[in-house]
C-alpha cells in the first residue's frame, strides 16, 4: 500500500467515525422528535457501534502518540476551566441568591454535582495511577 | 525541540506520507515534529533514529531548544 493511500485511508475512517456517530446522534433526535424514542436510542447506539468497529476493525491505526497527546492536553485544559470556572462562581451565586438578586438555574446545581464526582474519580484514578 | 528530521527525509527524497508510513504515525505528526511543534515520544525518536540509521541524539539537539 502507498503512502498516500495510507493516509487517505486514515482519513477516510476517521471521517467514517464521526459520521457514525453525527448519524446516530441526528438519528436519536429526528427519531425522538416524532414520537420514537426507543428506535431514537436504538439508532444512537448503532452509531456508537458504528464508530467502535471501524476503530477497532481497521488494520491501520488510525490515531497516533501526537492525537493521544493532543487528547489529553484538551481534555485536561477543558477540565481545568470548567472547574475553576464554577469554584469561583459558586460562593458569587450563593450570595447573589441570598440577596435575592439572581437565582442560578438548576443546571447550576447539576453542574456543582459534575464538578464534585468528577473531583471524587479524579482523586480515586490519581491514588490508583500513583500507588498502583 | 530543535531536530533534523526534515533535512534527512529530504536528503533521501521521502514525502512526510512516506516517514510516516515507514514509522506509524501520521502524515501531520511528522509534519508536526519538523516544524518543533511537538517532541515525539522516546519510543518514536528511537524509531526515527533507527529509519534515518543515526543517533537519536544527532537526529535531536535539545541544547538547540530556543522554546
Amino acid at each position: 500500500m502507498s503512502s498516500s493511500s495510507r493516509q487517505a485511508r486514515i482519513r477516510r475512517y476517521r471521517r467514517l467515525m464521526a459520521g457514525s456517530v453525527l448519524a446516530g446522534t441526528l438519528g436519536f433526535i429526528s427519531a425522538e422528535s416524532v414520537g420514537y424514542p426507543v428506535v431514537g436510542v436504538a439508532l444512537y447506539w448503532a452509531g456508537f457501534a458504528g464508530f467502535l468497529a471501524v476503530w477497532q476493525g481497521t488494520s491501520v491505526p488510525l490515531f497516533d502518540e501526537r492525537d493521544r497527546a493532543l487528547e489529553r492536553r484538551a481534555i485536561a485544559l477543558a477540565a481545568t476551566v470548567f472547574t475553576l470556572g464554577m469554584i469561583l462562581l459558586w460562593p458569587t451565586m450563593v450570595v447573589l441568591s441570598e440577596i435575592d438578586v439572581y437565582t442560578p438555574p438548576p443546571a447550576f446545581d447539576g453542574a456543582l454535582l459534575a464538578i464534585a464526582v468528577q473531583s471524587g474519580l479524579f482523586a480515586l484514578t490519581y491514588g490508583w495511577l500513583r500507588y498502583r | 525541540m530543535k531536530n533534523s528530521v526534515r533535512e534527512r527525509r529530504e536528503e533521501r527524497g521521502l514525502s512526510q506520507a512516506d516517514l510516516a508510513d515507514a514509522v506509524d504515525v501520521s502524515r501531520q505528526t511528522i509534519n508536526a515534529i519538523e516544524r518543533e511543534r511537538y517532541d515525539p515520544s522516546l519510543e518514536l525518536a528511537f524509531k526515527l533514529a533507527a529509519h534515518f540509521d543515526c543517533r537519536v541524539e544527532t537526529l535531536f539537539d535539545p541544547t538547540l531548544d530556543t522554546n
